[in-house]
């Protein structure tokens, strides 16, 4: 690009030859960007963006989804875990009273059912409560589908990096590894989680498998 | 019945995960459970380790899981070795892809609690429908 075009006209400043001079500078502007490949470069990094857009939709979905079973499985346990907690304590209190002055026979025995009722009701609670744990840990496999999805999104932010980098350290050429990468990756069976859904190519869901691997006869 | 004192290798790039699944196994009774992170050191382990049983991801660095897969039956020593996959690769060339190189059962992430615990009996059980 030459600077002639922004010196400031010396002669009169009339609106045709504005409206020239400014057709000029547009022509130079798309010529030169043309000339340095950036035009190219600008595209692919756009190309780049839509891809992103879902995988950060998928990140985005699977920790709320993360978040809303492990606080649904917290609601579920904490009652429980508060009548475990609060019939100890009325028992025991019963007890203490008992041994602070133990002669009513009949209120004895009710204490021995009712204990005895408590300590049946234990193991049973504890295993709803143990249940929610496991939906609790079972809930945290989003950081290995997420993290996935992260590395990914890493390699494209690199690219879109690489690729503008070029534009500064070369100022004609493209970048062709970044092409080549993208190429490999399309044919690639390590694609990790699918984003979005409805790839006629991937199954949906763990019955989809099982009909799949039964359909070949494994 | 299954032995439960069978050794198992859990075989993950995300550590969250290996010990999701060795809870599971936990809560399954298993309790002889080893972890490795990638395909390489899941071999290293797997040769003279004395280990019944693999769950494995795909997608690792190093040597990924079908590698690993492929490995383990073409090694005289591991030939025979169950082995459930264990991945978020979902596309159906990827379980055609882990079926032809000799997988044992195939779980798509995320998965449940109980298809883990499905496709665990349903190996052992033909294994040892097999061995009868």
């Amino acid at each position: 690009m030459t600077h002639a075009a922004l010196e400031p006209a010396e002669h009169g400043n009339t609106a045709e030859e504005l409206l020239g001079r400014i057709g000029q500078l547009t022509r130079q502007l798309r010529e030169g960007l043309r000339e340095l490949g950036l035009d190219k470069q600008v595209a692919k990094a756009a190309q780049a963006i839509p891809d992103a857009r879902d995988r950060l939709g998928y990140i985005a979905s699977m920790t709320e989804r993360a978040a809303h079973r492990a606080l649904n499985a917290i609601d579920l346990a904490q009652p429980l875990q508060e009548d475990l907690a609060s019939n100890a304590k009325g028992l025991s209190r019963r007890w203490d009273e008992w041994f602070a002055n133990p002669v009513e026979l009949d209120h004895a025995r009710q204490l021995v059912m009712d204990t005895r009722g408590y300590l049946q009701d234990v193991p049973q609670k504890a295993g709803a409560i143990n249940t929610q744990l496991i939906e609790i840990l079972m809930a945290q496999d989003f950081q290995d589908l997420t993290g996935q999805v992260i590395k990914k999104m890493m390699e494209v932010v690199n690219d879109v990096e690489t690729q503008l980098l070029q534009v500064l350290i070369d100022n004609s050429h493209l970048d062709k590894h970044a092409e080549k990468r993208h190429e490999a990756e399309a044919s690639s069976l390590q694609n990790g989680p699918q984003v979005v859904p409805g790839n006629p190519e991937a199954v949906t869901g763990q019955a989809q498998v099982d009909d799949l691997l039964e359909s070949l006869g494994f | 019945m299954i032995d439960k004192s069978i050794k198992i290798l859990v075989v993950d790039d995300f550590p969250t995960m290996r010990r999701i699944v060795r809870n599971l196994l936990k809560e399954l009774e298993f309790l002889n459970v080893d972890e490795a992170e990638d395909g390489a050191a899941g071999i290293e382990k797997l040769r003279g380790g004395n280990f019944g049983f693999v769950v494995s991801d795909w997608n690792m660095p190093n040597m990924d899981g079908l590698t690993m897969l492929q490995t383990i039956r073409a090694d005289p020593e591991l030939a025979k070795l169950p082995v459930l996959m264990v991945t978020a690769e979902a596309k159906k060339e990827n379980i055609i892809a882990a079926a032809q190189a000799g997988a044992n059962g195939y779980v798509v992430k995320p998965f449940t609690a109980a298809t883990l615990e499905e496709k665990i009996t349903k190996i052992f059980e033909k294994l040892q429908k097999e061995a009868a």
